[in-house]
């Protein structure tokens, strides 16, 4: 099983600082299944204000973190050089919520795809932290190359 | 084959979020229902999965209405 690190997932992922939601990839089969892990810790500045003395990760940031992983996946469809380089537009997401994700938490973001064009997709999202699924639901994104 | 339209009627309602009442078959997707080429994907996922057939990414284009839809679909589902 392909593993990527952080250097080679900016390769492919056009976010930067502070907005890179993931930070390792342990599972990479491109088209048909990404894992990526993101690691959660109290020093991330969102906690300052969501919520003052009870940090817990925005729902928002998961999809966010969910969705890029969609953009690894989405890796084999394009060539190499224009991947980060592509706009990607999230134009539909259908997820829920089971459990809150706080300081020290290991997030493991699972990708399969339901359905993947050249120019957009589908794609089954699930978040874990150890066994326990905190998220799962659908996103629906389109890919506007260079 | 009434069946299988209005099952189609049924669905692609659902997506766009229509009454099927409301759904006329010849009705323009972009033009009429305010549907963009992101939910025509959506659809075609979505029959993709409900008949178990693998629709070609070119054929997208012509989901324009529901009556399009439904003549596309007939020609990957068996006997039909």
């Amino acid at each position: 099983m392909q593993m990527l690190d952080i250097e080679e997932i900016l390769k492919i992922l056009p976010q930067r600082m502070p907005f890179v939601m993931i930070d390792r990839v342990v599972e990479f089969e491109p088209g048909k299944k990404v894992v990526a892990v993101k690691n959660v810790t109290f020093n991330e500045d969102f906690f300052s204000g969501h919520f003052p003395g009870k940090p817990v990760m925005p729902g928002v940031l998961i999809i966010e973190a969910m969705a890029q992983s969609a953009i690894m996946l989405f890796y084999v469809k394009g060539s190499q050089e224009s991947n980060n380089k592509s706009s990607y537009y999230l134009t539909a997401s259908k997820i829920r919520f089971f459990h809150p994700v706080i300081p020290g938490d290991q997030l493991k973001i699972s990708i399969e795809p339901i359905k993947l064009i050249s120019s957009a997709g589908i794609v089954k999202a699930s978040a874990f932290v150890g066994d326990k699924e905190v998220a799962s639901g659908e996103l629906t994104f389109a890919v506007k190359p260079v | 084959m009434q069946d299988i339209d209005n099952e189609i009627k049924d669905l692609v309602a659902e997506i766009i979020e229509k009454n099927p009442a409301e759904l006329a078959g010849d009705a323009r997707f972009i033009e009429d229902l305010g549907v963009d080429s992101m939910m025509a994907l959506e659809i075609l996922a979505a029959l993709e999965k409900k008949y178990k057939i693998a629709i070609p990414e070119e054929k997208l284009a012509e989901f324009t209405t529901l009556n399009e839809i439904i003549k596309v679909v007939k020609q990957y589902i068996p006997n039909n």
